[in-house]
């Protein structure tokens, strides 16, 4: 027992620590990375300052320091695997003695902290150039934000596994998840709520993607400082959006590895 | 004590339009200590037998044991002792030096990092590429990514390690580094080395054993030598000038037991090996040949090699069994 935790930790730590250190060492993707959203997010402040909402310009800069996320959770979280599969290392994975569960989540904790700079830099950048009413930093803040942390990887581990049943398609599935996803969440704008523009059957629709929940949620903590006591039904709806993604990820996981040692063609890309 | 065993194996893919018998009632023993060679042409089944022992894919039939524990039912455990190599695997994150990528594969398995770090630099000196352990991958050279391929393979220490095509697209000195790392790990760290390969030369070279497989099947099991043996006909090269006329299948030639043809479209000449049923068709052969329109240049006896040893046993080379999968 003892022995399997400890290679659950060693497998995770080092799955965390690989992708740490491959994400600081490819510079163009810290570029892409950063560049993509900080520019979108420059791009809508000035929009919402000069169209005379400066109070929205807020919601642009957090919006991009959350979009960084997104976009991790779906090119290297939910299409990993499948990636991994074509090359190879999948297959390397499989037949050694580490648990994929583990894999996953040194992947998930890895992208959350080699994220961590862009998403910085774009809220910092974002301040200084627009400087939005942020609140000062409280509870309800850190719970949200690492709930939705938990709920957006829980969604890329369950995407990974559908992923890799799905094969070379999963890249175009993530191209066309990418966008329509960023526009319902709420990235750049209230897309739920009194202020959405948006019909309440599309906003029905929105509230079943954990970054909607969290998008509106951290607004209101950012910028309306609201607390535990009015975020809670967030707070609990993320809390079990992410646990349903992950243990649906991690049995979709285990239901595929059993499936492609029947079948054969699902852990490795058939040459 | 055998450190592989597969008793009556069989897998089939199925699709909804074909059904492949992949393996076909395959069994063999590998001992501790041997190198072992799984000879055969491309599409032979050498993939899916390695796929199946290294816990990747179900039988559908049969049992395989490696190690004391039994491939399905302790998969977990199979993994906990083998290790893994293949030329068309990518060797790891490219963005990271060689050295942190041979320690995840490490932690992969749980081991210590102060033994992971003494097998790293002890791998890295038998494989010599010591001077190359703190680059990134995407630095490397091909030849030196192919030798991370092999220490990763063996960074676990593992009992028993399979090795699929280890070799292909080797340059000739790295190739012939790693065989004699084959054959130390095997005589000297006593694991078993489990080699598919398509190599006639390899599996010669340092083979202890090699299992000869065809379509799913294994034709034969032995030293490279006793294979060689059995191979009582001779073997014939005929060297043609081609040139508006076909060769066709040499099996058709009477007299002919088996044969493989290679052609140089250039020059529009040809090589054809073929084994005799006995030395006084060779006369009639370069007749039947030449009535065909091809005209014999040459020709010359030679000692057979596994190559002969699998023509003689299915009737064609592995180019011709390679070509009549694609079809």
């Amino acid at each position: 027992m003892r022995s399997s935790v400890a290679l659950w930790l060693r497998v995770a730590f080092s799955r965390a620590m690989i992708r740490v250190l491959a994400t600081y060492g490819d510079p163009l993707w810290i570029v892409v990375n950063v560049g993509g959203p900080l520019l979108t997010s420059i791009a809508l402040a000035f929009l919402y300052k000069f169209a005379g909402i400066p109070q929205f310009t807020g919601f642009a800069i957090l919006g991009g320091g959350i979009a960084a996320y997104w976009g991790n959770v779906l090119w290297s979280m939910a299409a990993q695997l499948n990636w991994d599969k074509r090359s190879g290392m999948l297959y390397l994975y499989i037949s050694s003695p580490a648990p994929l569960t583990a894999l996953l989540v040194g992947m998930s904790l890895g992208g959350i902290l080699g994220t961590l700079p862009s998403s910085l830099t774009v809220l910092i950048i974002g301040t200084l150039l627009f400087n939005p009413p942020f609140s000062p930093p409280t509870l309800a803040l850190a719970l949200i934000f690492m709930l939705t942390l938990l709920a957006l990887y829980g969604m890329g581990i369950a995407l990974s596994s559908l992923y890799l049943i799905l094969g070379r398609e999963a890249e175009e599935v993530n191209e066309a998840l990418y966008e329509p996803v960023s526009f319902l969440s709420g990235i750049y704008f209230p897309s739920i709520g009194r202020a959405s523009p948006l019909p309440l059957a599309i906003q029905a629709v929105a509230s079943l993607i954990p970054l909607t929940i969290g998008m509106d949620a951290l607004r209101r903590a950012v910028f309306f400082s609201e607390g535990v006591g009015e975020l809670w039904p967030s707070l609990l709806t993320l809390a079990v959006m992410a646990q349903a993604s992950i243990i649906l990820g991690l049995k979709a996981l285990n239901y595929v590895e059993r499936r492609g040692r029947v079948t054969g063609d699902i852990l490795v890309a058939l040459r | 004590m055998a450190n592989v065993e597969v008793e009556s194996l069989t897998r089939v893919f199925e699709t909804r339009s074909r059904r492949v018998l992949a393996l076909d009632n395959v069994n063999l023993e590998v001992e501790k200590g041997e190198v072992f060679g799984l000879l055969g042409p491309n599409g032979a089944g050498k993939t899916t037998l390695i796929r199946i022992l290294t816990t990747l894919l179900l039988p559908t039939s049969g049992r395989a044991v490696v190690g004391g524990f039994d491939v399905v039912k302790e998969a977990k455990k199979v993994r906990g002792i083998i290790g893994f190599s293949s030329s068309s695997e990518r060797v790891g994150f490219d963005f990271v030096t060689a050295r942190r990528n041979l320690w995840f594969f490490s932690q992969l398995y749980g081991v210590p990092k102060s033994e992971a770090d003494r097998r790293i630099e002890e791998l890295a000196s038998l494989l010599e590429f010591q001077d190359q352990l703190d680059r990134k991958l995407y630095m490397l050279t091909t030849g030196y990514k192919q030798r991370l391929n092999l220490a990763r393979a063996l960074i676990n220490d593992p009992t028993v390690v399979f090795f699929d095509e280890p070799t292909n697209g080797m340059d000739v000195f790295s190739a012939k580094k790693v065989r004699e790392l084959f054959v130390r790990e095997a005589r000297v760290n006593s694991r078993t080395v489990f080699l598919a390969t398509h190599n006639m030369f390899e599996a010669e070279e340092i083979c202890d054993r090699v299992a000869i497989i065809d379509r799913g099947r294994i034709l034969a099991v032995d030293t490279p030598e006793n294979l060689k043996l059995t191979l009582d006909k001779p073997v014939v090269m005929l060297e043609t000038d081609v040139a508006g006329a076909s060769v066709g299948d040499p099996r058709t030639l009477d007299g002919v037991v088996g044969g493989t043809v290679k052609l140089d479209s250039e020059s529009e000449t040809a090589n054809i090996r073929v084994i005799l049923r006995d030395e006084d068709y060779l006369d009639k052969v370069v007749t039947l040949l030449e009535r065909r329109g091809v005209k014999v240049l040459g020709y010359q006896r030679l000692e057979p090699t596994l190559e002969d040893v699998f023509i003689s046993k299915v009737g064609a080379g592995f180019a011709e069994r390679e070509r009549s999968l694609e079809v």
